[in-house]
């Protein structure tokens, strides 16, 4: 007895199929051991290990990562590839479908899952285009596409692309999205504003500036004020977020504590992984409202630290689950700015800081300009998105090195500081190596220079 | 009419005789062999009657007769003999041996045959053999190093687990390599052995070679284990008592942990050279007075964490069997709660009633039941903080079970309630025993009945069919208010708890069709035609709530709210037919063959169906006549070629799926897994060239075999790009071969065997040799620290090589790919460790039993040597970077001074030295006392008046000696169940050891008694 069902035949069962594609991010973004919505700060210096904790992603951590690393090394390469295969199967069936804005809608979030996912892999695995020179011709990842007949078979060994088809491709997805795209589709879920958003970050890693100014002047969502921010972080509300990946802690109460990758806390004591910089935090302005949204004081064996507030858990709880943050009107601004300051409009790009800024303290400068103006838009990206995967990826697109400090883990900078201190702006380790798995099973498949 | 007459007159004679000579008389005696020695367990029973007896172990018998009586003595292997009581009262009998005596009847596939007209490889374990020595919760675990061929590994030491059972060596590398076990011609699931009760069995046959696993078509390639459970034999009711108790504890350890001066003095030792990692802990920071405090605080944590076990064992049976029904009534009790303090072990209690009926002379029917409940508290298996035998070897000494103040008194929470120390590593796992359990409840059913038809002498019919039904059940909490929940509960939800209930039915109808004739006396033939249907219908429930209003309540009915819900079944059907043939030659030249079709389920249209067969053959040279009153009493030679399969693999691996999940609370829909229309069977042809002989009347003999088994067509996973997709990176795929070959010995000989004293000594032993023949293209397949790799062993070791210590500086030193010396540790250098892997070349069992009068001393020994263990615990107990936990004493023994050799490295090289290297590569042979026994059988004559039949006492120790020179213990199956479990792809039973539950040793005592 063997059934076979045409099961992509209505839009109900077509978006069963598009939260398919979330469920995937969700598996790489919310992962308890090694969320893209952590590592890329647990890569960074904004944070440092905490020696009494469990020393989880120390091969991270210490830039200690090989082809067998297993980890996040595995998991976004497999992940993202997985929610690409998702992406394609919607894509690939739509034609069940009779034409109608919903048919559209549906494969608006399907070509955006497409785009997005291929965008993680290549800034992951590959480098970014305006990293250095050499980027663009450098090693891309395979771009999946049925329409391409790039799927069906099994037994595929495709090639790496270049960086710059990779991003002629997802931008391709994308725009594509922008004109199919209902313009609210509830939360968790990618619409009009999330394709503009995302737009407005990969044109910036692509350097093409005017077209950031342009995608984010089309997103409508404010930022959130400084009395709504503290909410953000504990689901209490979901200002200014444009994109995120959900979780119904209700129903899905064994979903992956995203929290977990900082800290283990229970009432009486933090169980903290990493703490937060001392001298990265201590650079906060005391009156930004952002101070406590990020930190809260940590205690373990008798010990203070900077502990990490962000993904800490919903109003009350320090279970480390909620949803995910992938991409907030802030940073659509802060895009937009970093993109004015680029094509030379500093004032336009100081309006539209301060915009930021103004939500967020008062006593700062607001007359900069030239590379003052830059370090701040950069300053405030750095405390703004902090701890939500973006600290790693902006020193890497801007080709700066990782500069840590010698100051311990310990509240007051002192205790055990990081065994690395720097990774050179020109490093192979920050690009990610291919997993030794995909090289043995695809031998087209070419690994990354250095390893 | 005179017939008639006759009757009644014996029958007036009867009244006339026992109203004339009183009532019964007592008749005793001692029966021997013909050279004198005494036989116990002869059987004596009164001639058309229900009344007998048994000889003790001096072979003197006592029975109540009457003069006109008939006595009838029997004994397998000798002839019976009958003798009229008549006056006499003292009736000494000298049996001799049965021409017939190698009559030994053993079970093989579909039916069962004389061991002297078998062609096959069959090891057979009986009761007799093993029941009074080998007391053992498990059926699985009694088999090891009893029967030639039978690789049995203990999982870990944990009570109720089932053992790996591999039949000569490892036949497949990602199907189940376990063998198909059979119960009364019921197939039922490895899994649910640990469910049958060792005292219901009567015998095991274990099938090795085609000429009998061919039978078993798609699923005989792992070997075939058939349990035959107890029948009651002829005579009055037999009632038997068994029961025992004793105590468990964990074997000691071949080395010592640090007590808390040592610990805080290697700290100390650690941090003065500049270790980072010591540099806050205690014997670092600490004052002297505080040092002081510490070291009173001296904890050991296995007195804290672990206990003695209790282990009780009663059994009870009635059988008997009297004209035309027999009977077999049991039931059984078991209970070991393990060496874990604040948990339970395992529980079963279990019944069985087999009977069979000749209900017409052309009909036996027959019905066996069996049912078995057992309970288990698990612990967590990790390699973590979760698992307490982690703790026992990591949680420092000068860290007490409770938390202390500064002044020493234990403190206390609002309840008045001890509060359990986090310890260094955070969590009490004491604690946590309690506020996280989890608790599995087994009810397993075995049922078979049958109906034999005899339709003329040359053709019957037997019609069977039987069921098994496991229901399991496993209650996962997380208590609110608990350890866990304090940390990854929902503040509003406390306590969450997880029901899961499955249902595993399967059952079997076959029918045998079977034709024998014989020709001009001498031409023996004989046909059996099956058909064969199976089905197993699995079904599983699971549940998970929130919210409880009290730890108290453990049912989700309280709970504040479902979080979770799911359902499952699956069906997987086999359809089978089967022609086999036997013919002999007036059973001196034997010849047999089988050919069988099975239909599957689990291949797609391509490949359902697949044909097994076998051919073999046999000489019974010992009947030649130039053989005849030699001192051989049975020679035999045999050899046997045939094919099988294997398809314990998962369901619907030929199709394309899809996935159902949620995302934030909505359905999702993904792609599963990439499907394989073309798969089919793991293909086995098994070569089995053996001889069996007994010489000496019989006080000598043996069976060597030697076999070559190729598994062909392996289902692997054939790992593709992940730019696929694929859930799991691969599909399913018949590439792969590899080969075993091996010799078996068995041998059995009574050394001394006088009136008073019997010494016997027997052993078997298995030399394997395995190969990887063919993988996917050649390539090797990487499995965590062991590969395959085409030409190798099976699973060799895959591990950069250590090289020493630099005697300059302390450094470890390790070979890089191309063999040259360097300081510096890098994956990349691992190479294939040649020749050593985890399965051992030579494994077997040896025992030695003396009986002097009543009394009797066996020892059962256990062996296997040329396999290697990756000993992490070690590692762990000596690692630089974990300092922080409590190491072994050896620790101290590390570099300190340039020129220092034979030494670990120095603690400032942590970085490289704590990686996995060949450094703890370690060789796993080893001897284990497996059992002692000590037994006193009481004589008859003491107990006959009390109406006691016999009277056994006895005392057991398990495991009390192991000599091997691994650095632990070197009995192990499950290195982590963290890392890899039965059933996980890949997973080597043996290649690591990681704090899994570790082996015990115990001690009972026990009395059996039968009237």
């Amino acid at each position: 007895m063997e059934i076979q069902i045409l099961f992509f035949n209505s839009i109900a069962t077509f978006q069963n199929g598009v939260d398919g594609i979330y469920s995937q991010f969700q598996n790489y973004y919310a992962s308890t051991g090694s969320g893209l919505q952590g590592v890329p700060d647990i890569l960074s210096d904004n944070v440092v290990l905490v020696s009494t904790g469990r020393r989880s992603n120390e091969v991270l951590y210490d830039y200690r990562y090989n082809p067998n690393s297993g980890g996040a090394i595995t998991l976004y390469f497999s992940e993202a590839y997985e929610a690409i295969n998702a992406a394609n199967l919607v894509i690939g069936q739509i034609d069940n479908l009779a034409d109608s804005p919903e048919k559209d809608n549906i494969l608006g979030q399907a070509l955006m899952g497409r785009a997005f996912a291929h965008f993680d892999l290549v800034r992951v695995y590959g480098k970014i285009p305006t990293q250095s020179g050499d980027a663009n011709s450098s090693l891309g990842v395979p771009y999946i596409k049925v329409e391409d007949g790039d799927t069906g078979d099994p037994l595929a060994q495709p090639a790496r692309e270049t960086v710059a088809s990779n991003y002629m491709e997802i931008i391709g997805d994308l725009e594509r999205a922008t004109g199919l795209l209902a313009t609210n589709n509830g939360e968790g879920r990618f619409d009009r504003d999330a394709a503009f958003a995302l737009l407005s970050r990969v044109y910036l890693y692509n350097g093409e500036y005017q077209k950031v100014i342009d995608a984010a002047n089309q997103v409508s969502e404010p930022i959130a004020t400084p009395a709504q921010l503290p909410g953000v972080y504990t689901d209490s509300n979901n200002a200014g977020v444009i994109i995120e990946f959900s979780v119904n802690t209700s129903s899905e109460s064994n979903e992956s504590n995203v929290g977990v990758l900082y800290s283990q806390s229970n009432s009486s004591s933090t169980i903290s992984e990493y703490a937060i910089e001392f001298d990265f935090f201590n650079s906060i302005d005391t009156t930004d409202v952002r101070r406590n949204v990020i930190q809260f004081v940590g205690t373990n064996q008798g010990n203070q630290y900077n502990a990490v507030k962000k993904f800490l858990g919903e109003e009350g709880q320090v279970n480390g689950l909620l949803d995910i943050k992938v991409l907030r009107a802030a940073e659509v601004t802060l895009n937009k700015a970093e993109a004015q300051y680029r094509l030379g409009m500093d004032e336009a790009a100081l309006t539209t800081l301060n915009m930021l800024r103004d939500l967020r303290f008062s006593s700062y400068d607001g007359d900069e300009s030239g590379t003052a103006l830059l370090d701040a838009i950069l300053f405030n990206r750095r405390v703004e998105l902090s701890f939500e995967g973006h600290r790693f990826f902006d020193l890497k697109r801007l080709g700066m090195p990782v500069v840590r400090s010698n100051n311990g883990d310990i509240i007051d900078g002192s205790g055990t500081p990081p065994e690395v201190l720097t990774l050179p702006a020109s490093d192979f380790r920050f690009q990610f190596p291919i997993p030794t798995a995909e090289t043995q099973a695809n031998p087209n498949f070419e690994q990354n220079p250095g390893y | 009419m005179e017939k008639r007459l006759n009757g009644i007159l014996t029958l007036l004679l009867a009244f006339v005789v026992q109203f004339t000579f009183a009532q019964d008389k007592t008749v005793t005696g001692t029966v021997t062999d013909d050279a004198g020695l005494p036989l116990p367990g002869v059987n004596i029973v009164v001639k058309g009657t229900n009344s007998g007896t048994q000889t003790d172990f001096d072979g003197n018998y006592s029975i109540s007769a009457q003069a006109q009586n008939t006595l009838v003595f029997s004994f397998i292997g000798f002839a019976k003999q009958e003798i009229v009581v008549g006056t006499q009262s003292l009736i000494n009998v000298s049996l001799g041996a049965d021409a017939a005596a190698l009559d030994e009847v053993i079970v093989v596939g579909y039916g069962s045959t004389r061991r002297e007209l078998s062609t096959s490889a069959i090891s057979t374990v009986t009761a007799e053999d093993i029941e009074d020595f080998v007391p053992s919760t498990s059926v699985d675990n009694i088999l090891q190093g009893q029967a030639a061929g039978v690789q049995v590994t203990a999982a870990n030491g944990r009570p109720g687990n089932t053992a790996f059972v591999q039949i000569r060596g490892v036949g497949s590398i990602n199907a189940s390599t376990t063998p198909l076990y059979i119960v009364d011609g019921t197939p039922i699931d490895a899994s649910d052995v640990a469910n049958i009760n060792p005292g219901d069995i009567a015998s095991f046959s274990i099938l090795k070679d085609a000429a009998t696993v061919s039978k078993y078509g798609s699923r005989g390639a792992n070997g075939v284990v058939l349990i035959t459970t107890k029948q009651g034999k002829p005579g009055d009711a037999k009632i038997t008592f068994r029961s025992s108790l004793g105590y468990g504890e964990k074997i000691d350890d071949p080395f010592d942990l640090m007590n808390a001066e040592q610990k805080l003095e290697l700290e100390r030792q650690y941090a003065a050279l500049g270790v980072n990692a010591a540099q806050s802990l205690p014997g670092a920071t600490a004052s002297p007075e505080e040092l002081q405090r510490l070291i009173a605080l001296d904890t050991n944590w296995e007195e804290e964490l672990l206990r003695k076990s209790y282990i009780q064992s009663n059994a009870l049976s009635i059988s008997g069997a009297e004209d035309k029904l027999s009977y077999f009534l049991s039931l059984g009790y078991d209970k070991n709660d393990g060496i874990i303090d604040r948990i339970d072990g395992f529980e079963r209690i279990s019944g069985r009633l087999n009977t069979t009926y000749q209900a017409k002379d052309w009909l036996t029917v027959g019905m066996n039941v069996s049912m078995a409940r057992s309970t288990t508290d698990l612990p967590r298996d990790r390699n973590n903080v979760q698992n307490p035998f982690r703790g026992v070897y990591d949680y420092n000494p000068y860290e007490p079970l409770f938390l202390r103040d500064a002044d020493n008194n234990i403190v206390v929470d609002a309840e008045g309630n001890n509060v359990f120390n986090p310890t260094s590593t955070g969590f009490p796992i004491a604690r946590a025993l309690t506020t996280e359990p989890e608790n599995n409840r087994n009810f397993l059913i075995i049922g078979s009945g049958f109906a034999d038809i005899k339709l003329t002498d040359k053709f019957s019919n037997r019609f069977s069919v039987g069921a098994t039904s496991n229901r399991f059940n496993r209650t996962n909490r997380s208590v609110a208010g608990g350890l866990l929940q304090s940390f990854v509960g929902d503040a509003n939800f406390p306590g969450t708890q997880t029901d899961t209930f499955s249902l595993d039915f399967e059952y079997n109808v076959n029918n045998i069709f079977s034709y024998s004739d014989t020709f001009n006396e001498l031409h023996n033939f004989r046909a059996d035609f099956l058909l064969e249907y199976n089905e197993n219908i699995f079904t599983n429930l699971t549940s998970t709530s929130r919210g409880f209003p009290s730890p108290d309540i453990p049912y989700q009915a309280v709970a504040a709210e479902a979080t979770a819900a799911s359902s499952t079944e699956a069906r997987r059907i086999l359809f089978s037919q089967g022609l086999f043939l036997d013919y002999n030659y007036d059973e001196k030249y034997i010849l047999s063959g089988s050919i069988r079709r099975d239909g599957s389920s689990r291949f797609g249209p391509n490949n359902k169906y697949g044909y097994f067969y076998s051919g073999s053959a046999a000489w019974n040279i010992a009947r030649e006549n130039f053989l005849e009153d030699s001192f051989v009493n049975d020679l035999k030679l045999r050899a046997s070629y045939g094919t099988s399969g294997n398809q314990n693999i998962g369901n619907f691996e030929f199709l394309n799926l899809l996935g159902f999940g949620t995302y934030n609370g909505f359905t999702t829909a993904i792609p599963l897994g990439v499907g394989n229309p073309d798969i089919k069977w793991e293909a086995q042809a098994i070569l089995d060239v053996g001889v069996e002989f007994a010489l000496f009347n019989n006080r000598v003999s043996g069976v060597v075999d030697y076999f070559k088994k190729t598994s062909d067509d392996l289902l692997l996973d054939r790992p593709i790009s992940q730019t696929v997709g694929d859930e799991n990176n691969a599909i399913t795929a018949n590439i792969g071969k590899i080969e075993n070959t091996g010799v078996e010995v068995s041998l059995k000989g009574d050394v001394v065997r006088n009136s008073n004293f019997i010494w016997t000594i027997g052993g078997n032993a298995s030399f394997l040799d395995n190969e990887v023949l063919e993988l996917v293209d050649g390539a090797d397949i990487p499995n965590g620290t062991t590969r395959l790799v085409e030409g190798q062993d099976v699973y060799s070791y895959y591990l950069v090589r250590y090289a020493g210590v630099n005697p300059a500086n302390g450094e470890p030193l390790y070979l890089d790919v191309d063999g040259n010396v360097t300081n510096e540790y890098s994956t990349a250098d691992a190479v294939l460790i040649e020749g050593k892997s985890p399965f051992a070349d030579v494994e077997g069992g040896f025992y030695t039993s003396f009986r002097y009068k009543g009394f009797g001393l066996r020892s059962d020994f256990i062996f296997k040597s040329g396999n290697y263990i990756l000993n992490f615990q070690r590692s762990s107990g000596i690692s630089a970077l974990n300092i922080d936990s409590n190491q072994r004493v050896e620790a101290f023994d590390y570099w300190m001074q340039p020129g220092d050799t034979d030494v670990l490295p120095s603690p400032l090289f942590g970085d490289t030295a704590d990686q996995t290297s060949t450094r703890f590569l370690e060789k796993g042979d080893y001897i284990r006392l497996r059992t002692l026994t000590l037994d006193y059988r009481v004589p008859s004559e003491m107990i006959n008046s009390f109406g006691i039949n016999s009277l056994r006492i006895f005392a057991t120790g398990q495991n009390l000696l192991t000599f091997t020179d691994y650095e632990g213990d070197p009995e192990i199956g499950i290195g982590s169940a963290e890392n890899a479990q039965p059933g996980d792809q890949g997973f080597v039973p043996g290649e690591f050891s990681l704090f899994s539950y570790p082996q015990t040793k115990s001690y009972t005592v026990g009395v059996e008694l039968s009237f």
